[in-house]
């Protein structure tokens, strides 16, 4: 018990923390330019394990950094910028309470800026580094870009993201990196995948300007300063990537098909040119032009056995793939003009396809209503006096689904005037033995290319309706043949789980087909997990049961919700049959 | 006096050109005169009057008395007269052609003409009319203006003259003058200056370049610029991991779709409506706790008592009586205490030994026995470091948890933001119709804070320094 007593809070967790006003006297600024020099450099607050030892004994909240991030921000050559800063402001304010204007004057030329492309290359030292952190950059981007320019940040802030936006939309149109699409009622969420990452970002839509007051914008403004500067080098790296022109240039053909005599009526000539970038109508120059881009094939090594099928089965991807990427190629789209505009045609054109819409409504439009090779026509509104006969008038959930279902769905469903199939979330990736919705079996059943027998009786019955009037009975038939097939497949669906998972497969020989083969080795598949289950030692066996529990209450979990699907469906029909007589 | 001197020149000077001025407008005026055209406009210069007036002998030999007593008047009146002419006319009418002073009278032209286009007409007239102020304004006289001979005289002009030739010859050569040579030595500098300075973060025009492709220039001593403040210190790895594993962006759940699938929908509708019956259910806990207690309110019985207390008195004295007395025999207890005897010491000590022993003996034995007992030490072993294995999992697994958690950074816990629903009759069929519901902002806001990558802070409340006082004005006072 000898010795000098130890002093409490001197080592340990005590002395590696310090708070929040300790590290912005030590820094020696403000409270909100030590925020804003935080958020930039990317040190954020901790929470210690101890919190009472770390506050010398008291319990009291506070804020707390560690002290290591703190020393490693007085390096900052910042942090000198914002002490001019203030030293300006104050200057600033003196001259003007001297009204000495010349002095202002001189002032303001020489404000004191600083750049954040060394903090860019400190954060993220690989280009790789920047693109993981990319979600958030997007996001904040596309949100100041649809601020009204009435003082909430600077007008310049929301141009430059305005900008950036743009580029990196048209760097997706022209890599063909789109994969998803979801509208939700909060926004616009998109993902693409670039250079094998995959980028999420949420677009608000374009009119709801609410300004909520319990977010701080100067905070927010923060952020977008540092993903702006970083957005910026992403942009140019993709670009040239690509081969593209950074800045982005419109291609001159495309500049020469743009050319409108009425373009003074949108915008200021200095103006124009980013406006038509912004239409995402025209396609982007590129430093060597290559009129067609060949088409790399996969390298091929001598290959034995399994990986041969792997290969193949690699290859096949990758060819699916590229059919998906030019989902639209071909088509010629026409969008009315109630249709959100910027969106469908930055959908349509990741895909490949043609896309106008007209004159009054934006610039950049490439061809007019009256075109007679024009196949689909986007509208959204219950009806519409002139139609054309040789196109498809159809709803803008059309498109969206189309990408999710990376197949052309069949337009029927999304006519005019008809109630839309639901939207589904692309986002979900549904297990097996999980509930799938009916709307998505059917498109998975399309996906993989079966086109179910009641579908196109339906489609023809469709047809018929649309050429004859409704008949009450024919109605009935319809309804009856679906439900049929519907329980059919969902029959099918169990089937194919229950001889996935279940032990118990009640196969009984004598209803066996024998001269089908697949059957045949499904049932030696069976026998052999039966055997190897029967070989499995207690522990195992306990832990196999249990999965199989698992599995098998969600499997009846998905059923109950599948026979209440239906319950509610032929409730709706009974309904619809009511008021139609 | 030299100064009056040079003036009385001056005049002298100024009369005699007057006087040859003179001469020569009386020779112009004899030689007009005689010719047979000449009108005169005024008629007042006659020469009747000039005789009829009184003459007064004056001598002429000086040359005062020639200005004082000369008589100009004639000269001036025709010289009037000239200029009159000429500013009205433009020249002398005796020179003018017969054409440009007369014209021949037709009588009044006929109003048919007129009449058929008269509205036309005169609004033409209206818009083709100077304005009146214009009219004053004008240039009112038809003599032209003088020449200004300096307009059209350059000072210096033969030496600015030589000078360009000279520096065209030295262009030629090919020799730079040194002012411009000095002003190309200093622009560039000047330009890039003030481009580094004037350029701000948010300016929209601003370059970017390949941040990742360009190596570092290593220029000069890794020592110099490390102790000159030039070399930027190495990030510590530790501040590359991120505080959070949450996405930057989390999908909102498939029954926020716009035209969503009714099963999500009506599980996003059940999600959002626990945590509203959560949160019903904490404020009215809230309510309970704070309900005044019945049994706390003052009743008549209550209030009577109050007012009797200490005035009945109370039976329960004996009993406090009693207490009293037992404390003093539990104090009195303590307080005695019989002393030991030597065999009694001798005897306990004796005892403790033989406990000892014996204590020590089983302890041996026990050990002895443990050899034997090694299989089931060995189970219990193992089983304690299970334990310990799955506790060590459980946290584990517990920090992980954790992590996706928003830790509590400052005064204010996280409050997570409502969640996003749309009603089944508030859902929009169709795009167009489509209400959205949320803000993007706040969502992006609550997500930085949910990520720990800021503290949860409320608005910061305006103090005022001094108190308001309010003071009527004497006017308003007088009205009140």
């Amino acid at each position: 018990m000898g010795g000098i007593q130890k002093k409490k809070f001197e080592r340990g967790s005590a002395t590696n923390y310090i708070t929040r006003n300790k590290a912005r006297k030590k820094l020696q600024l403000s409270l909100p330019d030590f925020r804003r020099l935080c958020i930039l450099k990317g040190i954020y607050p901790h929470e210690p394990k101890h919190k009472k030892k770390v506050n010398k004994g008291s319990t009291a909240p506070r804020t707390f950094y560690l002290l290591k991030d703190i020393r490693f921000l007085l390096h900052e050559p910042i942090v000198g910028k914002f002490r001019d800063y203030k030293v300006f402001v104050r200057k600033l304010k003196k001259a003007y309470g001297k009204t000495e204007w010349s002095t202002v004057e001189r002032l303001r030329e020489n404000k004191p800026t600083y750049k954040l492309d060394h903090v860019i290359k400190e954060r993220y030292p690989t280009f790789i580094d920047a693109l993981r952190d990319i979600d958030d950059a997007l996001c904040m981007c596309f949100l100041f870009s649809t601020f009204a320019r009435t003082g909430k940040c600077h007008v310049q802030t929301i141009q430059l993201c305005r900008r950036l936006t743009v580029e990196w939309m048209n760097y997706v149109i022209a890599s063909r990196a789109l994969r998803k699409v979801f509208i939700s009622i909060k926004g616009l969420y998109y993902q693409a995948e670039v250079m094998g990452q995959l980028v999420t970002w949420l677009v608000p839509y374009q009119f709801s300007h609410d300004h909520p007051t319990d977010v701080d914008y100067r905070v927010m403004a923060t952020f977008t300063e540092l993903y702006t500067t970083l957005l910026g080098f992403v942009n140019f790296r993709l670009y040239h990537s690509l081969n593209l022109l950074y800045p982005p240039k419109l291609d001159s053909k495309a500049v020469s098909e743009l050319k409108e005599d009425n373009e003074d009526d949108y915008a200021m000539n200095s103006e124009c040119y980013i406006e038509k970038l912004s239409a995402l109508s025209a396609s982007l120059a590129r430093v060597v032009s290559t009129a067609e881009e060949e088409e790399a094939e996969l390298d091929q090594f001598p290959v034995d056995g399994e990986d041969m099928e792997k290969m193949e089965a690699r290859e096949k991807e990758q060819k699916w793939q590229e059919a998906q990427k030019k989902l639209f190629e071909g088509l010629k789209i026409f969008l009315n003009r109630e249709v959100p505009r910027e969106s469908l045609a930055f959908v349509i054109r990741c895909f490949g396809g043609n896309v106008s819409w007209d004159k009054s409504v934006c610039i950049g439009s490439t061809y007019e209503v009256t075109d007679e090779t024009i196949t689909h026509h986007i509208v959204d509104r219950p009806s519409i006096d002139k139609q054309y006969i040789n196109r498809y008038y159809i709803q803008p959930q059309w498109v969206y689904d189309c990408v999710n279902a990376k197949i052309l769905l069949p337009v029927e469903d999304y006519f005019l005037g008809v109630t839309l199939p639901p939207h589904l979330s692309p986002f979900v990736e549904e297990k097996d033995g999980d509930y799938i919705p009916p709307e998505k079996l059917k498109i998975m059943a399309l996906q993989r290319g079966e086109k179910p027998a009641h579908e196109q009786e339906e489609d023809s019955e469709e047809e018929d309706e649309q050429s004859e009037d409704e008949e009450d009975e024919d109605d009935e038939e319809e309804v009856d043949e679906e439900e049929d097939a519907e329980e059919e497949n969902l029959k099918k669906m169990e089937e194919q789980k229950s001889r996935g998972k279940s032990p118990q497969v009640k196969v009984t020989p004598g209803k066996v087909k024998v001269e089908n083969p697949a059957r045949l080795e499904q049932e030696e598949k069976a026998e052999e997990k039966r055997l190897a289950i029967m070989m499995m030692n207690k522990k195992e066996k306990y832990l196999y049961d249990k999965i199989m529990f698992g599995k098998k209450r969600k499997v009846r979990e998905a059923n109950k919700l599948a026979a209440k699907r239906k319950a509610y469906d032929n409730a709706e029909k009974a309904k619809k049959k009511k008021t139609r007589k | 006096m030299h100064h009056r001197l040079a003036c009385n020149k001056h005049h002298q000077k100024k009369t005699k050109k007057k006087k040859r001025i003179m001469a020569a407008a009386r020779r112009l005026k004899r030689v007009i005169a005689s010719q047979p055209g000449f009108l005169n406009l005024k008629s007042t210069s006659d020469p009747a009057d000039l005789v009829s007036s009184r003459r007064k002998r004056v001598n002429k030999n000086k040359k005062k008395n020639w200005n004082k007593h000369s008589d100009i008047n004639d000269v001036e009146e025709f010289l009037e007269d000239v200029r009159l002419q000429e500013r009205t006319t433009g020249g002398l009418l005796s020179e003018k052609s017969d054409d440009s002073l007369f014209f021949l009278d037709i009588g009044q032209p006929k109003k048919t003409e007129e009449t058929a286009e008269p509205v036309e007409r005169k609004r033409k007239k209206k818009a083709s009319r100077p304005l009146r102020i214009d009219l004053i304004l004008q240039h009112d006289s038809l003599v032209p203006p003088p020449k200004d001979v300096l307009a059209y005289q350059q000072p210096n002009a033969k030496k600015i003259r030589r000078i360009a030739q000279k520096a065209e010859q030295l262009a030629a050569k090919g020799v730079v003058p040194r002012r411009q040579k000095q002003l190309l030595k200093r622009r560039p500098v000047a330009k890039t200056t003030k481009k580094a300075v004037t350029e701000a973060n948010n300016n929209p025009d601003r370059e970017y370049y390949d941040i990742w492709g360009l190596e570092t220039k290593d220029s000069g001593d890794p020592w110099y610029l490390q102790q000159t403040g030039k070399k930027l210190v190495k990030r510590p790895e530790r501040l590359n991991e991120k505080p959070s594993v949450l996405p930057a962006v989390e999908v909102i759940a498939p029954g926020g779709s716009y035209n969503p699938d009714i099963f999500s929908h009506q599980a996003l509708l059940q999600e959002a409506h626990e945590v509203e019956v959560k949160k019903q259910k904490e404020e009215d806990k809230i309510e309970r706790q704070l309900a005044v207690n019945k049994a706390d309110t003052a009743t008549e019985e209550t209030i009577f008592r109050e007012q009797v207390e200490g005035l009945v008195e109370e039976e329960n004295e004996e009993e406090t009586v009693h207490n009293e007395d037992e404390e003093d025999v539990a104090v009195g207890g303590i307080a005695l205490g019989e002393k030991k005897t030597e065999r009694q010491r001798k005897r306990e000590k004796a005892v403790r030994i033989k406990e000892q022993q014996r204590l020590a003996e089983r302890r041996q034995t026990g050990q002895r026995q443990q050899l034997f007992q090694l299989r089931s030490i060995k189970v219990s072993i193992r089983q304690q470091e299970q334990k310990t294995k799955a506790k060590q999992k459980q946290r584990k697994a517990k920090q992980e948890a954790q992590k996706a958690q928003p830790r509590r950074l400052g005064r204010l816990k996280f409050q997570a933001p409502d969640l996003e629903v749309q009603l089944s009759d508030e859902l929009a069929g169709t795009l167009r119709r489509l209400k959205p519901e949320g803000s993007v902002a706040k969502d992006r806001f609550k997500s930085l804070q949910k990520r720990n990558l800021i503290e949860p802070r409320e608005r910061a409340k305006f103090k005022r320094r001094y108190k308001l006082k309010y003071v009527e004005k004497r006017a308003f006072r007088e009205i009140t």
